[in-house]
């Protein structure tokens, strides 16, 4: 009874793989790495540059490992600002002693600011000082979203901080990302997106990754458009045209062919619905650009009363 | 001798926030008193200037990224600053649905404030360890502990521990029933969040959410999985978190004592009953004892000691944001929100205390009555980190009802967004009441395209530094005169400043 059983393990490893749609032996090295973090070999470390906390909210609404499973047993979490008891001088002891020993998780949560690096402190530290010999002492990085992926909104056109995501930092600063960093986009990640890519790199090691963006293949390859549910209206050239219509949403300024995330297959919060079940246009919360341009809006009513900057093509992502 | 006692970061908030107080040695005792207190916002991220030149229709899906806790807040603000600048209103189903998807962001952030963020500075996590009964989470936590402790982990039951030393509950039975409650809250708060989700697409962050209503339609499939949750939410909140907010007022009869802070209140009111401007939480202000109307004609924001250019205070519609780090005695990235001058605490507290004194009709009349029976105060006392707590959940109570009722108004399988068009130029102001207080958006649109944005946020008031008259703000107020057992474990800092629920990334934006 005491401790989460070998069973509970595979139980999870499985889920985790099934909804990557990954194999069997894949299953039981989820499970193994499951038990790892578990077990308080792989301890993670949750830190949050220029976010909205949203990834972390997101991980909680995580159901299979549950939230107390997740932050009590499944990810041996040493700190993470919104959870923890610690606070104060408690908490910069444990960062600096985690340092020391290293062998960890690191997982970023939030943009980073190198050119105002006054704009983001933790205990009045900028987070561009306190980051890179964490950086360097973590086994992986993990991104948890798109700002500490690729920047997300703090990093959008007119920003005065000069946001930007991890890999591009860590670039910057002559930190090697190779095999050692992913990036879990998404506004917010999707909580199986993050236990998943936790699970594996605990179990298995370095996903296979886009080379370009660092995301993980197993979750990141299909397009929201190629696997929507409202593929056939795409088909049949039957679009909606108002917001509420029945229809492909791809005139109202669905960027699903942009958005590539396993959202179709998973949905969101336990399954209850998700954005193109609800008739909300994908705002590709998942890709490297979102929400990024002025002149590449969310939506195309506008269209109808002023010249824009893109055309179909750009939204469909079929140009070079 | 004074003494600097500072917590930073403080954590178990949103956000990067730094408490700074200086005290004095209290008399005859061996601890200290706060003399005076800094609240700094450690993070600016500059919303406001992304949001301008972008299409208007952008505003309601960037601004929820102000806050992933209350996300829907935002969203709220955002549509009702665009429904005015576009001059439509919600269909009725449209209404209903946004009160609804709000309500559950409310459900959300007020269970995970009391369990998640404020109830590790009360209950005795360690006593899990002498946990003698039956119930399967707790034996769990129980083997998880003992076993990290056997182990002798780097860093054993993280995140339970490291801690504040400190007075929290005794009793091995009550600590591990509110432990045992910090685990069902993490479930009832996910199932908040799928509530959310019914009709918002997904949580945090929805994206149904529109100017005119949300691209939801209400199926019967869908109240229904709205008021199946919504049971279990009830049920929760009348059999768990209440009666826990009672027990731990019960257990710390001082903190009905303890950080009052200024004790003015201002509430813009939210959740409409109809198109009249009807509120299921009215507006008004509290300032001195007695109540008035709200006018948004008074609110200014004040840069004097923040991190941008120096400039008079100003009202939002002709606010700014031009960020000037390392500006001369400033000392935080949050600006000092004001009305008629003053520093208003929002939240909870403010809106329970709006609708109390605004007449006998309102909501809170009774539960406010009969809590304060029961806890043996008269309602002044509820100016208080202890009556912060409960107002919380008084108020999470009448609106877990209220949704009721509004999942019975609901046209079924009929519309829920209202079809509209986007105007050459117009503003609009979205007065609503986040989880947090009092917040608001302030929108101009000039050429099709956003020419203004800017917000005030609730913990924009509540930790709001001084102003150019040297007041301080509401939370600065409630840390100064309190005593601290231990500046080295100034756990009672932390209660105070957690009472506020403070969203920092919110507060700057």
């Amino acid at each position: 009874m005491a401790e989460i059983s070998r069973r509970e393990f595979l139980r999870m490893g499985a889920v985790l793989a099934a909804g990557a749609g990954l194999s069997c032996d894949a299953a039981q090295a989820l499970a193994a790495g499951l038990e790892r973090v578990f077990s308080g070999q792989k301890r993670v470390l949750w830190l949050q540059g220029m976010s909205c906390t949203g990834c972390s909210v997101s991980l909680l609404n995580s159901d299979e490992p549950g939230p107390v499973e997740l932050i009590t047993q499944v990810i041996s979490v040493v700190f993470h600002p919104t959870l923890s008891a610690a606070q104060g001088g408690l908490v910069t002891e444990t960062l600096d002693r985690l340092a020391e020993a290293g062998d960890f998780f690191l997982v970023l949560e939030g943009a980073v600011c190198p050119k105002m690096p006054q704009a983001c402190t933790v205990a009045g530290r900028p987070l561009t000082d306190l980051l890179p010999p964490l950086l360097k002492r973590a086994q992986f990085v993990v991104t948890a979203g798109s700002c500490a992926a690729f920047g997300g909104i703090p990093g959008a056109d007119g920003n005065l901080t000069g946001a930007m995501g991890l890999k591009e930092f860590m670039i910057d600063r002559g930190i090697p990302v190779e095999n050692k960093l992913v990036n879990c986009p998404g506004c917010p990640v999707h909580p199986h997106t993050m236990v998943t890519t936790l699970a594996y790199l605990a179990g298995v090691g370095y996903p296979a990754v886009d080379p370009a963006t660092l995301t993980p293949n197993m979750i990141c390859s299909a397009s929201v458009h190629d696997d929507c549910p409202r593929f056939h209206h795409w088909q049949k050239q039957h679009f909606a045209e108002h917001f509420g219509d029945e229809g492909c949403l791809f005139k109202l300024g669905c960027l699903g062919p942009l958005s590539r995330s396993d959202c179709s297959h998973r949905q969101w919060n336990g399954g209850i619905n998700w954005c193109i079940r609800a008739g909300a246009p994908c705002i590709a919360c998942t890709s490297e650009d979102f929400a990024k341009r002025k002149s590449f809006p969310f939506y195309r009513l506008g269209e109808k009363y002023h010249a824009v900057a893109y055309d179909d093509a750009d939204r469909k992502g079929t140009t070079t | 001798m004074s003494q600097t006692v500072t917590i930073s970061p403080l954590t178990r908030i949103e956000g990067h926030l730094a408490i700074h107080t200086e005290t004095e040695p209290q008399p005859g005792g061996s601890g200290v008193q706060v003399t005076q207190a800094h609240c700094e916002g450690e993070m600016f991220r500059g919303l406001e200037v992304i949001l301008i030149g972008r299409d208007p229709l952008d505003a309601q899906q960037i601004t929820q990224r102000t806050c992933g806790v209350c996300p829907i807040s935002h969203g709220m603000a955002s549509v009702r600053a665009q429904e005015q600048a576009y001059g439509i209103r919600p269909v009725q189903n449209g209404r209903l649905l946004q009160n609804l998807i709000a309500s559950a962001n409310y459900f959300h952030s007020h269970i995970l404030h009391f369990y998640q963020l404020a109830a590790l500075d009360f209950v005795d996590v360690t006593a899990v360890l002498n946990y003698g009964g039956s119930d399967r989470t707790l034996l769990k936590l129980k083997a998880w502990a003992q076993s990290a402790l056997d182990r002798k982990d780097v860093f054993p039951v993280a995140p339970f521990l490291p801690r504040y030393e400190g007075d929290y509950v005794s009793s091995t039975e009550i600590n591990c029933a509110l432990l045992g409650h910090y685990a069902d809250a993490l479930k009832i708060r996910r199932t908040c969040d799928e509530m959310g989700a019914v009709f918002g697409a997904r949580l945090p962050h929805s994206t149904a959410l529109l100017p005119g209503g949300c691209t939801q339609k209400p199926t019967l499939e869908r109240i229904l999985a709205y008021r199946s949750r919504l049971d279990e939410v009830l049920a929760f909140v009348e059999d768990v978190y209440l009666p826990d907010l009672l027990e731990v007022g019960r257990q710390f009869p001082q903190y009905f004592e303890i950080g009052r802070g200024w004790g003015n209140f201002l509430a813009y009111g939210s959740f409409d009953l109809d198109d009249s401007g009807r509120k299921f939480f009215p507006a008004g202000t509290f300032i001195d004892g007695k109540w008035e109307a709200f006018d948004p004609r008074h609110i200014s924001e004040d840069v004097s000691v923040a991190w941008y250019e120096d400039g008079p205070a100003r009202h939002p519609y002709d606010g700014e944001t031009r960020p000037k780090p390392g500006k001369p005695r400033a000392y935080s990235w949050i600006k000092a929100p004001r009305y008629r001058g003053l520093p208003l605490e929002v939240g909870p507290l403010a809106r329970v205390l709006v609708d109390y004194h605004a007449g006998d009709n309102g909501w809170s009349r009774r539960p406010v009555d009969a809590v304060c029976e029961q806890l043996g105060l008269t309602p002044d006392k509820l100016v208080s980190v202890m009556g912060r707590h409960v107002t919380r959940g008084l108020e999470t109570l009448a609106l877990v009802r209220q949704c009721f009722r509004w999942l019975d108004e609901i046209a079924v399988d009929q519309p829920a967004v209202t079809a509209f068009e986007l105007p050459t130029s117009g503003r609009g102001a979205g007065l609503v009441e986040a989880p947090r207080g009092a917040l608001g958006h302030w929108l101009t649109i000039e050429d099709y395209k956003v020419q203004a944005y800017q917000s005030v946020v609730p913990t924009t008031w509540n930790c709001s530094p001084r102003d150019s008259k040297g007041q301080s703000g509401p939370v600065e107020k409630a840390l100064e005169g309190t005593q601290v057992a231990n500046a080295s474990q100034p756990i009672e800092l932390g209660r105070i400043v957690r009472s506020f629920d403070p969203c920092l990334a919110c507060a700057v934006h």
